[in-house]
């Protein structure tokens, strides 16, 4: 009884919340462990998704996060149709894959290996905050160092970086 | 070998010259490690060519790589000469001084490629999902690829502004109290600025209705002003921020002054009228 009612917080709490929830965040609101919530929100989880509800909860940035299913999406376009945000370009996602394998990089590695320049890019996927300046290089010009943030996590629906694929690189006339 | 017709239907753009050279590589359906530099630097050489012939404006990192190719090229068809070293320091994008190098940065690139594929997989996932979100990424405005503004950064705008009038009032140690405004003020300023205009039949600056010169009495005139342009008894006119406010009378020209909702295109002829 006292676990339906915790799972029942746990619902609204992922309701309300416009950001992914850290498990730690969620077991300090219930006074209880990390381990039991994580294992409340995967029952939650199972619970939605074998109901065949509207909502389900996914892992994003390194929290869980709810939010509607994907093959409803049809429906909430045409309500919702003027929110809807543009998709990145080619060039912003060709900049974003590199800064988040190379990261932190600096814009010259970037350019050479678009072997374009893409200042432009950069400022822009700056702007929308999908990635953000961590420093500068060492060495000369102290050039700045780009890396991904935590929105670019959630725009791409990403738990964490490890969550990428690997890199395929064939290094076969390199040595 | 080039079948040169074939680029000149249709031009794909390509993000850069890395993209073309990739592209090229797949359609000769060979590995990026096997390409002959001569067969794509002429296919490289006939892309450029007919985007020439299009008067497509050719990027300068496109014709980087194609001086790049051309030296690959002679360098393979020259005997090698082991002192010579060649001294370029033109363009930092393109160190590459052999073919293996050049395949190298190639396959770098279709990594990357193949990752920003994926990203897009992503994100055409992730947008069909909807977050309860009102201060997320959906109220972000897209105009221009350029051109990014959140309506949070208006209301940073908005609260810079409210900062530094009151950073302004501070210092004149005069805090001004709106409910002193009072409308009877306002009129009486805007029968006195309209008086003056009538009188001198021309544009007057701003700063001419002001007589007291206090931070009040420039709030009343302000006011004052705002409220007869919208009357439209006023033009205000600034040529850019900060320049002196030139305020004019608007002559009783009801014909002149009527804009017509949705069809501002179109101008009835009453000149003779």
């Amino acid at each position: 009884m006292e676990k339906e009612q915790q799972k029942r917080a746990i619902e609204a709490l992922l309701f309300l919340s416009e950001e992914p929830v850290k498990t730690d965040k969620v077991a300090a609101a219930l006074s209880t462990t990390s381990g039991e919530a994580e294992k409340m929100i995967e029952e939650l989880q199972e619970e939605l998704s074998a109901q065949g509800r509207g909502l389900q909860i996914f892992e994003a940035a390194g929290g869980y996060q709810m939010g509607t299913r994907p093959d409803l999406s049809s429906f909430l376009e045409k309500a919702f149709s003027e929110e809807v945000s543009s998709n990145l370009s080619t060039a912003a996602l060709e900049v974003l894959a590199i800064v988040a394998y190379k990261q932190p990089v600096t814009r010259i590695e970037i350019e050479s290996i678009r072997g374009v320049r893409s200042q432009h890019v950069l400022d822009n996927l700056l702007k929308r905050k999908l990635i953000k300046i961590s420093g500068r290089k060492e060495g000369p010009g102290r050039p700045l160092l780009y890396v991904t943030t935590a929105d670019f996590l959630k725009y791409f629906g990403l738990k964490d970086l490890g969550e990428l694929p690997e890199l395929e690189v064939e290094n076969e006339g390199a040595e | 070998m080039v079948e040169q017709a074939e680029y000149k239907i249709k031009l794909p753009t390509f993000e850069g010259p890395f993209d073309l050279l990739f592209h090229l590589i797949k359609k000769a359906e060979v590995d990026i490690w096997q390409v002959s530099i001569a067969d794509i630097t002429e296919q490289y050489l006939a892309y450029l060519q007919s985007m020439k012939e299009l008067n497509l404006e050719i990027a300068s990192e496109f014709l980087v790589m194609a001086a790049t190719l051309l030296r690959l090229k002679s360098k393979l068809l020259l005997p090698r000469s082991p002192k010579f070293q060649e001294q370029d320091e033109e363009e930092e994008l393109f160190e590459i001084n052999t073919a293996e190098e050049l395949f190298q940065r190639l396959e770098e690139y279709r990594a990357f490629k193949k990752a920003a594929l994926h990203l897009r997989q992503k994100e055409e996932e992730q947008k069909k999902v909807f977050l309860r979100s009102t201060g997320g990424q959906k109220i972000m405005v897209f105009t221009q690829q350029e051109s990014v503004y959140t309506i949070w950064e208006g209301a940073h705008h908005l609260s810079e502004i409210m900062q530094r009038f009151a950073k302004i009032a501070a210092q004149r140690e005069y805090v001004p109290a709106f409910s002193a405004v009072e409308d009877f003020v306002i009129a009486r300023k805007a029968d006195y600025i309209y008086a003056v205009l009538r009188q001198k039949r021309r544009s007057v600056p701003m700063k001419d209705f002001v007589i007291e010169s206090s931070l009040w009495e420039v709030i009343i005139t302000f006011i004052a002003l705002l409220e007869m342009s919208r009357q439209r008894k006023v033009n205000l006119l600034q040529d850019r921020p900060f320049e002196p406010i030139l305020v004019s009378l608007i002559e009783k020209q009801p014909e002149l002054f009527q804009p017509e909702e949705g069809e501002s295109g179109e101008r009835t002829a009453k000149e003779s009228y």
